[in-house]
């Protein structure tokens, strides 16, 4: 008896022990983010410790790119086995995961995001009035010219449309080729220019019929034939390797082309500005990144303070400082290095310019629409109204 | 009499004269076109190469030079200093050598039987195992993720070869039934006349003679596999292959640091590639039956 009673004790004590070690062993919780070597050496060594250690969690970061992000997803949701907690996914490619039901509703914790971020921000998380995603990381392309260039010629960067056309001309006769280049690889960075292209003219692109788009795309069929060669090439990739090996010398592209032609390329003569406003107003795409809780994530609720950490004034602080990135929110204010100011200053003027693209589950039908009314009406010459009349009812038809 | 002589030895010469200028031709033009190829084929890793021990003033630049004016090796240095190759580089290894070590032990006894079987039923078979690559890749990659997500093969060495094994067997299949169709039947029974049981003659005989097509399958199936990209996407999260984490550096923009990744990723190929070939010989069976 004495013996049972023993072994009892001793057995209890056992798991109590057990049990005492197991609660101090930290969890972990998985996270998917896109990010350059030295954009995760700053999230690793600056971000995330801080959380680690007030959570008592272990954060396993990994690298997908957007795209993969979706794959990654869909196999684990379909499979009922998912073990990602978070991720942080390009804004351009939220209508796939929603549609899909591969993220969580998380209309329920509205309430975590700070007065202070833009409230375009949120927009772009919104699907039919629910909140999918919460904003992180807003992103807005910039023109990038070659100085050196400009100033040889004596120009200054276009501000409207019509400097646009004359400097794309200029350099067109005295060069006998194109120097200044748009994204017409018809891929969907085509499409986000002619976001800005239209809505710069008053237009509404997913309409595609009225005046404002009219305007853009009889502009942009004058335009034509004076642009680089190399515009039927670019895209977020290309138009760096355009501009750095000076085959281009003035091209919109997103603020990470700063960090690949400058500090990288060692091409100091390359600056950027906010871009060029259209007859109405100055239009940029928001881009940039959101915060998304996979559907099934196992620590949930962890999740959501790993999110609202993210989002804090503090981390949004060093993000800006160490990253480069603008904040998400007003009242955060980091320092930048001094070679990157220039190119923060062109970041946030445009910024001031931004708009959110509408969040449609038909949005690949307005993708496919722009780009072949423009590859019809600005490539091919085809009469722009009829053109766009004929694609805007595409647009109709999927709409339906 | 002597004048006709005379033309007819003009005549032969002129004849020779042509015949040695149309070899000379041929043997030049061979030449040329041999020299072209190898040019195709190795501009591209030039240029990688280039690119990824060249300064960026001599790359960045309208009219960049054809060789290096400012050699460096800094690109090369942030690539190893960093150390993220190295993971990725040993499971890309791993990966490839045992898809094709284990595509080698499942396709080859199936090939033979297959080699062996009456020519229409032959067809009928390997057309029926050709089929299962008829179907895009990525529109199966995602039913056998989600089938591997389940058995939990994410993240897992036998998880990727396991997948790669699904696109290189029916290429195992096909290559070695051609090699094992070389092979005469009748240096089998020959052996057996000899001695030998069938287990016997296929090992001495059969195994030996087929070491080119088992080759020359290896080096295809190594290849497939250390390039193979959409189910590493699926199933390597916490782990990437090389070309996953080339992709990766293409994807964030550094021109100079993606060629060195990309340099660092035909090394291994290379490697291979040479160790293999030494098997690829086309004289294995000169003179083996005498008829």
């Amino acid at each position: 008896m004495k013996r049972t009673l023993r072994f009892l004790f001793g057995l209890a004590l056992l798991s109590l022990v057990f049990s005492l070690v197991t609660a101090a062993a930290p969890k972990s919780i998985k996270v998917i983010m896109g990010l350059a070597e030295e954009e995760w050496k700053v999230m690793r060594e600056l971000v995330f410790p801080a959380f680690e250690k007030e959570h008592n969690v272990k954060i396993e970061a990994y690298q997908a790119e957007a795209q993969d992000t979706e794959k990654i997803l869909e196999a684990r949701v379909r499979a009922n086995r998912m073990d990602i907690d978070l991720i942080a996914q390009d804004n351009m490619r939220l209508a796939t995961l929603v549609e899909k039901d591969l993220v969580e509703d998380l209309s329920a914790f509205r309430s975590l995001i700070p007065a202070t971020v833009y409230p375009s921000l949120v927009e772009v998380g919104e699907f039919d009035g629910k909140l999918y995603f919460l904003p992180y990381r807003p992103n807005v392309e910039i023109a990038f010219y070659n100085s050196a260039k400009f100033a040889q010629y004596g120009l200054e960067p276009p501000a409207n449309w019509d400097q646009l056309f004359e400097v794309a001309k200029f350099f067109y006769e005295k060069e006998g080729v194109g120097r200044v280049a748009i994204k017409a690889d018809l891929s969907s960075c085509t499409a986000a220019h002619l976001f800005d292209f239209c809505r710069s003219a008053g237009g509404d692109p997913v309409v595609l019929n009225d005046k404002g788009c009219f305007e853009a795309f009889m502009f942009l069929q004058k335009l034509w034939p004076y642009l680089s060669p190399d515009s039927k090439t670019a895209n977020w990739n290309f138009m760096n390797q355009h501009i750095a090996t000076e085959s281009v010398y003035l091209g919109q592209n997103w603020p990470f082309g700063m960090n690949v032609i400058v500090k990288d390329g060692g091409k100091k003569e390359v600056l950027a500005y906010h871009g060029w406003r259209g007859p109405v107003k100055e239009s940029h795409v928001l881009g940039g990144e959101v915060i998304g809780i996979p559907k099934g994530a196992p620590n949930k609720m962890l999740a959501i303070e790993l999110a609202k950490y993210l989002i804090s004034k503090e981390v949004q602080e060093v993000l800006t400082t160490h990253n480069g990135w603008p904040a998400v929110r007003s009242d955060a204010y980091g320092k930048v290095a001094a070679w990157q100011q220039p190119y923060f200053d062109a970041i946030n003027e445009a910024l001031a310019h931004a708009e959110a693209r509408p969040n449609l589950v038909y949005y690949s039908a307005v993708e496919k629409a722009l780009n072949e009314a423009f590859r019809e009406c600005v490539i091919e010459g085809k009469p722009v109204k009829p053109t766009l009349e004929k694609w805007a009812k595409y647009i109709e038809d999927n709409k339906r | 009499m002597k004048t006709v002589k005379r033309m007819d030895l003009a005549l032969v010469e002129r004849t020779r004269n042509r015949k040695k200028f149309y070899r000379a031709f041929s043997r030049s033009m061979r030449v040329l076109f041999i020299a072209l190829t190898i040019f195709f084929i190795l501009a591209p890793i030039l240029l990688l190469i280039k690119i990824s021990v060249s300064a960026p003033q001599d790359i960045l630049t309208q009219h960049p030079p054809f060789l290096i004016k400012n050699f460096t090796w800094s690109h090369w240095r942030k690539v190893l200093a960093a150390g993220h190759i190295w993971v990725p580089l040993w499971k890309s290894i791993v990966v490839a050598t045992f898809v094709a070590l284990s595509g080698i032990i499942i396709a080859a006894p199936g090939a033979y039987v297959i080699s062996r079987l009456p020519r229409k039923i032959k067809y009928g078979v390997l057309l029926a195992i050709f089929s299962t690559r008829m179907f895009p890749e990525v529109g199966i990659a995602l039913p056998i993720s989600v089938t591997f997500v389940r058995w939990g093969l994410v993240d897992t060495n036998l998880g990727l070869i396991l997948a790669h094994l699904i696109k290189v067997l029916p290429l195992m299949a096909w290559i070695l039934t051609g090699t094992f169709d070389s092979i005469p039947k009748d240096l089998e029974q020959s052996a057996m006349v000899d001695g030998c049981d069938k287990v016997q003659a296929l090992a001495k005989v059969v195994l030996p003679l087929s070491l080119t097509g088992i080759a020359a399958a290896s080096i295809l199936c190594w290849l497939e596999s250390w390039n193979e990209f959409t189910y590493a996407v699926y199933l390597c999260l916490a782990e990437s292959t090389l070309p996953i984490k080339t992709y990766y550096y293409v994807r964030r923009g550094n021109w100079f640091e993606s060629a060195a990744y990309a340099v660092f990723l035909t090394i291994p190929v290379m490697v291979v590639t040479f160790v293999l070939q030494n098997f690829l010989r086309n004289d294995y069976l000169s003179g083996a039956i005498k008829y």
